[in-house]
């Protein structure tokens, strides 16, 4: 084998050029080096392998590895060709088999530091950090003069959980270093990694030593983590070792040199009052007054900080009513006017957490009342109050968000007073009087103030958002895009317009994307027009404004479109995918992302910053964006795969006919246990014929695109391009082919199945995971997770897999109406495992056994769906999805179905009182839709037109029509043309 | 609201609340990129839903000439419209000062304005203190000038 990779000392020594030149990156002259050799030596495996490496950083990728390729064939036994080829999968991100290139490389050549370190950050991609330990162990023993191989080598441990190790050595390293000069912020930051360590072991007193010794001689030169670190170790040890006072003391004057610090971070507060015994929830001898006095004394030390006076209306016990002397009162009411006079918009935002307390919401709702009263009766005897205009406008402001939270949310207690309705000269009509606030007086008091102030965007803002609510996407776009006339330089303003324009089915107009509302994008090819809203803040170069906000991993835009698209029409559900799987690229992108920091924070030694990134990657896809393009998307593919509608979330948003499943003749579906509603319709087999054409017309253009590029690749080959293959032309813009793919399901459980993963893993550990915190979408938490691996497990006859999934989701909340219609759907499942083909007997029997724990045999599942429909006659959810229930077993008639769906507005037997909200309305009338059931469709949607006065959405399709064309003429009159700027504060 | 360092899992908020209110906006990897070098340079405001609201992103200067103190640098500061008023950006750009002074020994701050941002400028001039340096012609990718501004940490 040597003799094959012998060279003559010559060409050895070129070869030795080689490698520097392409370590320097000179790669015109590597080529030309490399030329030189293989003029003599053709066969020389490792020149061809530099050469095809060479070649693919200056983008001739093809050529690049086809050489790579045959120069490893020549030389099996030469680590260069295995560290080559590594390289290349490293660039293509394909890291299992990089790393196993790599562990080829290091047979030949165990002792190469290159291959060991890449080594290392591929095995911490993978979380193989057992290998990694082994690793950084090796390279510490080859190398260890070098600092990084040290820390690297404790990183390691700590990684692999073996904190004794991390700590042995770390003291190993910081016992033979040798003239650190001060002010280091590398060794500062070692220095904390090795508290932190001492943290996680649970030895206190050493980590503070560590700290405390360390801080003095300015060794560690963060002074708040140091403080933070302090406090904490403090803290931990005193309640460990259970010392008395003298250790209490000091935590708490270590929260309390924190507070002074930065007195608006919240968790010093928290560890202040804990230190004290005074913390509301985890002091067992917690005394509000006590804690009251505390914040008290901390708010007259600090007249700038706002949240020690936040934190005591939380703290404040509850006032019964009519306490207006009460504590809570005293200490809100002050508050509330400060920042009423100052005109601060967040205040409602920043009060609505109480609200889940009654008498603290009616204390404030008491409160800023009296302060409109005093505007309203001209009463100048409330002397406290200075009447000012501008607080005339941010009260109603205030009570405006107040009602039409209220409103929203009729599951938080309600005021028992009826709401104030100041008398006006304004032309909007009051509403009428109700006990209970609606979005209509919220309406009115928005209205008033605009009539007052009309210049003002952030009332129009907020009028926007009440009439969202209110049902009506028509108004809200018009009354925001008012706001963005006021200020065009906000962007601010310009976002939440091209939102509400989305919203009411122009996404044209919002971001040039194609897609209208029943326009039918299907084959359209990948033409995006410029313009839109949007487009005044985003890139003049890119491509629209569309892409420019992909580019930028815009979660919330890519998300909004996709809604909007999937709302729209049937044959934009390509497009609608193609921005979910978007922002699926995006999340992958962020992991990708961290690969370059396992090398950069060892050099750096940023160390503790870097795990907690390798902790956050781990259950990144936990976030709320991810989780709600994976259901969405995978809802897509499951209505791709049964070509009929599923009785589930309303997968076109169902509002009105030309967004519902719409006017399905084909009658019951249910085929095979899979509970369809409707066959397709006419037009979405239309769609979908269309599609199929587009997605083969586009697939012939690609192929004459590449043909084209082909031919101009080798010119342009200068510069380095690096090992990243460039980006695939989107040879399917719109999505077409996505509709028409063969595997849909199979595409929808891969999206799911990291997520399962990381949910059940989370579940073993019982751990409470950062991102738990995080608020989820509404409609897409964890039960909605659990019910989509459902539907597409149970597609894919993954029968354990659906089980375990509906008992995950039951777990959460067994009366959730989606996990209802599964359970249905379940006992269906297993009643056709007779007929159909079975699967194993192990696999029914388990199904089938599982699923009795959770829907007890003994009862009939028709039996089960009404006495749910029993208990829960109030909720209009529920009541919906006992009427897809019973369509789906099939035995009732249609008429009975549409009578329980009507139920829904309450006019069923006893059902009086029913809540329902204008969205589930929709659904509920989109469902009518799928049914075929038009005339009664059309009943339901007068009713609903009826009951929800401030709506639109319920008005017929031509009137609709009309509504979005009046939007449409509204912000596309003058276009590119700005009123005058606003004041446009950009912050105070 | 919550003012505190800023930590990985608020980077994707923070980009979030750029794209709301500012046109110039960066990938996750220049996000990364600033926590993973100055992890104790960047800030946030939060409020009572997690959400973040506001944010201060910000690091060193990397190329100083020879003998030129060190000195931080802004690269983007914004609060969303309605979170104004409360103070935020001032709130965020005095712990990041602070940060900088007492580790890195920064002798003073730097940050870019576009020429046609009046109102950016008011905040940085009025509230911040901030003065004018000098103007960076087509510093922007569309071409416009910037304002270079500085304010001193030496008297702090």
């Amino acid at each position: 084998m040597a003799a094959k990779r012998a060279l003559t000392p010559k060409e050895a020594n070129l070869f030795k050029d080689l490698l520097t030149l392409y370590e320097t990156r000179q790669l015109k002259k590597g080529l030309k080096t490399a030329d030189q050799i293989l003029k003599k030596f053709p066969e020389h495996g490792e020149t061809l392998c530099m050469k095809g490496l060479i070649l693919t950083h200056m983008g001739q990728r093809d050529e690049g590895i086809d050489l790579v390729k045959k120069g490893m064939r020549l030389d099996l036994t030469s680590h260069i060709v295995w560290h080559v080829f590594g390289l290349i999968q490293k660039g293509e991100k394909n890291y299992e088999e990089a790393l196993k290139s790599y562990t080829q490389a290091l047979r030949f050549d165990k002792d190469n530091i290159n291959i060991l370190r890449d080594a290392a950050q591929l095995q911490t991609q993978l979380r193989l950090y057992d290998s990694l330990v082994e690793t950084r162990y090796t390279l510490l023993k080859l190398r260890p003069t070098l600092r990084q191989h040290w820390v690297a080598l404790a990183v390691a441990y700590y990684l692999n959980g073996n904190l004794d190790q991390a700590k042995n050595v770390m003291e190993k390293y910081e016992s033979i270093l040798k003239n650190i000069p001060d002010y280091d912020v590398e060794h500062s930051e070692t220095l904390l990694f090795h508290v932190r360590v001492l943290e996680a072991l649970e030895e206190h007193s050493q980590a503070l030593s560590l700290l405390d010794t360390n801080a003095k001689e300015r060794a560690i030169v963060d002074k708040t983590a140091i403080m933070e670190y302090r406090a904490r170790l403090l803290s931990a040890s005193s309640s460990t070792t259970g010392e008395a006072q003298e250790g209490e003391g000091e935590a708490s004057a270590a929260w309390h040199t924190l507070i002074d610090h930065n007195s608006e971070n919240i968790d010093y507060y928290y560890g202040y009052l804990a230190s004290l015994g005074l913390h509301p929830t985890l002091s067992p001898s917690y005394d509000s007054t006590k804690a009251l006095e505390t914040l008290q004394t901390l708010s007259t030390a600090l007249p700038r900080a706002s949240f020690p006076r936040r934190l005591a209306l939380t703290l404040a016990p509850s006032p019964s009513s009519e306490d207006t002397n009460g504590t809570f009162h005293t200490l809100a009411k002050p508050y509330i006017l400060t920042a009423l006079q100052k005109g601060i918009p967040s205040l409602f935002v920043d009060l609505k957490s109480l609200y889940t307390d009654q008498g603290k919401m009616e204390a404030i709702q008491g409160i800023v009342e009296d302060v409109l009263r005093s505007f309203d009766s001209e009463d100048t005897s409330n002397a406290e109050i200075d009447r000012d205009p501008s607080m005339y406008i941010w009260t109603l402001y205030f009570l405006a968000q107040h009602y039409s939270y209220l409103a929203s949310h009729p599951t938080l207690p309600q005021p028992s007073s009826p709401p104030y309705i100041p008398s006006s000269s304004s032309s909007s009509t009051p509403p009428n009087p109700s006990p209970y606030p609606t979005q209509s007086h919220s309406l009115h008091l928005i209205s008033l103030a605009i009539s007052h102030t009309p210049t003002l965007p952030d009332l129009h803002l907020l009028q926007s958002k009440i009439l969202k609510r209110a049902g009506d996407p028509y108004g809200a776009a018009t009354a925001v895009n008012r706001a963005r006339e006021l200020d065009g330089q906000d962007r601010f303003l310009n976002g939440k317009t091209g939102n509400a324009l989305m919203r009411a089915g122009l996404v044209k107009e919002a971001s040039g994307a194609p897609g209208e509302v029943g326009s039918g994008s299907g084959g359209g090819g990948g033409q995006q027009g410029k313009g839109g809203v949007l487009g005044v803040f985003t890139k003049k170069d890119a491509a629209s404004p569309a892409s420019d906000l992909e580019d930028m991993q815009s979660l919330s835009y890519l998300l909004e479109e996709a809604d909007a698209q999937r709302r729209t029409a049937p044959s934009n559900l390509g497009l609608a995918l193609k921005r979910y799987l978007a922002v699926q690229k995006i999340f992958t992108e962020i992991q990708d992302d961290q690969y370059d920091f396992h090398g950069y924070c060892l050099r750096k030694f940023t160390i503790n910053v870097y795990l907690n990134l390798l902790t956050w990657e781990d259950s990144l896809l936990l976030h709320p964006a991810y989780l709600k393009s994976a259901i969405s998307a995978s809802q897509i593919f499951v209505y791709l795969h049964d070509g009929t509608l599923f009785p589930s979330f309303g997968i076109l948003g169902g509002a009105g006919k030309d967004r519902g499943g719409s006017g399905s003749k084909g009658g019951k579906g249910g085929k095979g246990g899979k509970g369809g509603a409707g066959e397709m319709t006419d037009a979405e087999k239309k769609a979908k014929k269309k599609a199929k054409k587009a997605a083969a017309a586009q697939k012939e253009k690609a192929k004459e695109r590449e043909k084209e590029e082909g031919k101009k690749a080798p010119q342009a080959a200068n510069e380095d391009k690096g090992l990243e293959p460039p980006a695939p032309k989107d040879d399917d813009p719109d999505g077409t082919k996505l509709l028409v793919c063969e595997d849909p399901l199979e595409r929808a459980a891969k999206l799911l199945a990291p997520v399962v993963k990381l949910l059940l893993s989370k579940k073993d550990k019982t751990s409470k995971g950062k991102n738990a915190s995080q608020k989820r979408m509404k409609g897409y938490g964890e039960i909605e997770f659990w019910v989509t691996v459902y539907d597409v497990a149970v597609r894919r006859k993954k029968f354990l897999q659906a089980i375990q999934a509906l008992t995950q989701a039951h777990t959460l909340d067994p009366e959730h109406p989606e996990v209802h219609l599964r359970l249905i759907h379940a006992s269906k499942t297993v009643s056709s495992f007779s007929s159909s083909s079975p699967p194993s007997e192990t696999i029914t029997s388990t199904f089938s056994s599982q699923l009795s724990n959770l829907l007890p045999s003994t009862i009939s599942p028709e039996t089960h769906n009404s006495q749910y429909l029993q208990k829960h006659s109030k909720n209009a959810r529920a009541i919906l999805a006992s009427a897809k229930a019973l369509e789906m077993l099939g035995s009732s008639t249609k008429e009975e179905v549409e009578t329980v769906v009507f139920g829904m507005l309450g006019s069923g037997a006893g059902a009086e009182g029913v809540h329902v909200d204008v969205e589930t309305a929709l659904e509920g009338l989109g469902y009518l839709y799928s049914l075929a059931s038009d005339e009664k469709a059309e009943e339901f949607r007068v009713k609903c037109d009826e009951r929800f006065v401030s709506s639109t959405v319920f008005k017929s399709e031509q009137e609709q029509g009309k509504l979005r064309d009046a939007v449409r003429e509204e912000v596309t009159r003058l276009p590119g043309e700005e009123k005058e700027k606003g004041d446009g504060e950009v912050s105070g | 609201m919550n003012i505190r360092v800023a930590r990985v899992d608020d980077l994707q908020g923070m980009q979030g609340c750029n794209l709301q209110n500012l046109p110039e906006n960066y990938t996750m990897k220049y996000y990364l990129y600033h926590l993973m070098t100055w992890p104790s340079l960047s800030y946030v405001a939060q409020d009572d839903d997690g959400k973040i609201v506001g944010y201060i992103l910000a690091k060193m200067e990397e190329d100083t000439e020879e003998g030129e103190d060190p000195h931080g640098h802004v690269t983007s500061i914004s609060v969303l419209r309605s979170h104004r008023r409360l103070g935020l950006a001032k709130k965020l750009m005095v712990q990041s000062q602070e940060a900088m002074a007492t580790i890195y020994r920064a002798s003073y701050v730097s940050l870019h304005v576009r020429k046609s941002n009046r109102a950016a400028l008011g905040l940085y001039r009025d509230t911040l203190g901030f003065t004018v340096k000098d103007i960076e012609k087509k510093y922007y990718a569309d071409g416009e000038d910037a304002y270079a501004m500085h304010l001193s940490l030496k008297d702090k």
